[in-house]
């Protein structure tokens, strides 16, 4: 069984007068423990909407969500759901709940119950993943947009959820500080086997990931791996390629081949290669 | 002209809180300019530009900002007047929408300055039609049941309306999908023909290397130096010593030098790189 599966699921936000505004429809999905999904789209295209159907934030209107065979359409479910699924918001703002940095961290493991020595060492190895041990007592207020992101991860950590969701979570950080964050949950994902779940626009982001799926207009449009040697399934889908395969698309069409390469390094393999270099 | 003179600030003085944001920070930005503002997390820039139509006041004994000759560490500060004509966005800008209509969100500024019920209207409409937005259409409708691009548009459109001179954006592109960020950058330069002097923090290299003439390095509170794009992103020494990112496409031209290719380290578009390996092909 599928850890998270979406199965025909509908949703609708209610917009004042009746009326409603439906932002997906008939969405299946599955994701597996231990893997690594990158989910894309433009503004209004549904990804965040799927973040909060995933851990049972939304119920859907139609079909259903479960999680470990758990459907989040009940609500006794959903105190083991939210265990083993993390969401960090784009927003650390809306994400802070205390004054100081590890007694936020510790927020979530207290609430389970945990054993005071079993949360220290929660709190402790959450802060040294995100780089932030030397801010544990630190006021959250106090910190840069980057470094309260990292807090609010080192706090969905110390739940050591089998699943993490990152609704862009990087979209506030600086170059460096996105890079970091990728980083941890690179990491977290191949040394931990934690499943992560990351909504993007930066496709450069998406093109690490194991697999990934495309929402355009609340449907799920493409879904798989090395997606992006379909380049159009992304240009239809109204979103950007990678630099590098932008540029290989561009260079085929002015008579270079250098197929569509992943990243800068393949780039430059296939660049010394169609023209010679030093290497 | 908008000059900044040592400038220092510091947040929470004289607690144990006490934290340096700004050191000493000069600068000088002209009118006409598009002038950038990066750095990482931290280093200071939002400090530096809130000082700017002093919602941030300038602390005592510590520099000084002068914006168009009117020094801001003075006592008499006509704060009215400064605001006019230092329009501030502030990042999620639309995240301070708060009317019911378009029209009357956007006319608050210029309500708020004084003006004439037609002057009110005449101003908002020309701010929404300047930031992209049908007025037919979007003039009564709820800013809150828009879209998150169009929502922004509103916010800048209400700063836009009080016609300021300089205009200060915080991250304007931050948050939106790639087609958002575009049409905000296209929709900044449509502005820059009524308001001529912009200021743009932006942690996105490749924005800040297509659109600004003039960019401010800021680390840890101070400015380490100012710089034009080819100056800032064509020399390693000057990318390492600020610690900034390089634009995704000037990394590339950087690793294709470097492997012995024909190419402009500091390859500032996608096409002029495109050019160079298709002339290379060809040689």
């Amino acid at each position: 069984m599928p850890f998270l599966q979406f199965s025909n699921v509908d949703y609708s936000y209610p917009t004042g007068d009746k009326d409603f505004i439906q932002a997906l429809y008939s969405v299946d999905l599955t994701v597996e423990r231990g893997e690594f999904v990158a989910l894309v789209g433009t503004n209004g295209s549904g990804k965040s909407t799927l973040a909060r159907l995933a851990n049972g934030l939304y119920v859907p209107d139609r079909g259903f969500v479960t999680v470990d065979g758990q459907s989040t359409g009940e609500k006794g479910n959903l105190y083991d759901i939210r265990k083993k699924i993390g969401v960090v918001f784009q927003n650390p703002d809306n994400q802070t709940v205390t004054t100081v940095v590890e007694d936020d961290v510790a927020f979530g493991p207290e609430n389970l119950g945990l054993a005071p020595a079993e949360i220290r060492e929660r709190v402790d190895w959450a802060l040294e993943c995100v780089g932030m041990s030397e801010y544990a007592k630190s006021n959250p207020a106090r910190l840069s947009g980057g470094q309260k992101q990292r807090v609010a991860i080192a706090g969905v950590l110390a739940l050591k959820p089998e699943l993490m969701i990152l609704d862009e979570a990087t979209g506030m950080l600086d170059p460096e500080g996105r890079a970091e964050v990728m980083k941890v949950v690179t990491r977290l994902n191949r040394d931990e086997g934690m499943a992560v779940i990351m909504i993007t626009h930066f496709m450069e982001e998406a093109a690490q990931a194991d697999r990934i799926v495309i929402l355009k207009n609340g449907r799920v449009t493409a879904d798989g791996r090395e997606l992006f040697s379909q380049p159009h399934a992304f240009t239809d889908a109204g979103l950007e390629l990678p630099l590098t395969v932008r540029l290989g698309v561009k260079l085929k069409a002015a008579g270079l081949d250098l197929g569509l390469p992943l990243d800068a390094d393949a780039f430059v393999a296939a660049a010394v290669k169609a023209l010679g270099g030093d290497e | 002209m908008l000059e900044v003179v040592r400038l220092s600030y510091v947040y929470s003085p004289k607690t144990p809180f006490a934290k340096q944001a700004l050191r000493g920070v000069d600068l000088k930005i002209e009118d006409g300019d598009f002038f950038g503002i990066i750095g990482g997390t931290g280093a200071g820039k939002s400090t530096l530009v809130s000082h700017f139509n002093a919602l941030t006041r300038v602390q005592k004994k510590s520099g000084t900002v002068v914006v168009d000759g009117v020094d801001l560490s003075g006592k008499r500060l006509d704060l009215k007047k400064l605001r006019a004509s230092v329009g501030m966005v502030f990042q999620y800008p639309e995240h301070q929408l708060f009317d019911d209509t378009v029209e009357k969100d956007v006319a608050f500024g210029p309500k708020n300055l004084g003006l004439t019920k037609d002057e009110q209207a005449a101003r908002a409409k020309q701010a929404i039609e300047l930031v992209g937005l049908d007025y037919a259409e979007f003039a009564q409708r709820s800013p809150f049941e828009l879209s998150g691009g169009q929502k922004r548009r509103v916010a800048i459109a209400g700063v836009i309306a009080m016609h300021p001179k300089i205009l200060v954006l915080d991250e304007p592109t931050a948050g939106l999908d790639p087609k958002g960020k575009r049409e905000i950058m296209k929709l900044i330069l449509n502005i820059k023909q009524l308001c001529p002097t912009v200021i743009m923090i932006s942690h996105n290299m490749d924005e800040i290397a297509e659109y600004c003439n003039k960019i401010a390095v800021m680390k840890n509170g101070a400015v380490a130096g100012v710089y034009t794009p080819r100056e800032l992103f064509g020399s390693r020494e000057t990318i390492g010593s600020c610690g900034v990112a390089l634009p995704l496409v000037t990394e590339l031209a950087a690793k294709l030098c470097a492997a012995g290719l024909p190419v402009d380290p500091a390859t500032l578009t996608e096409d002029d790189l495109i050019k160079q390996l298709t002339e290379a092909a060809r040689a």
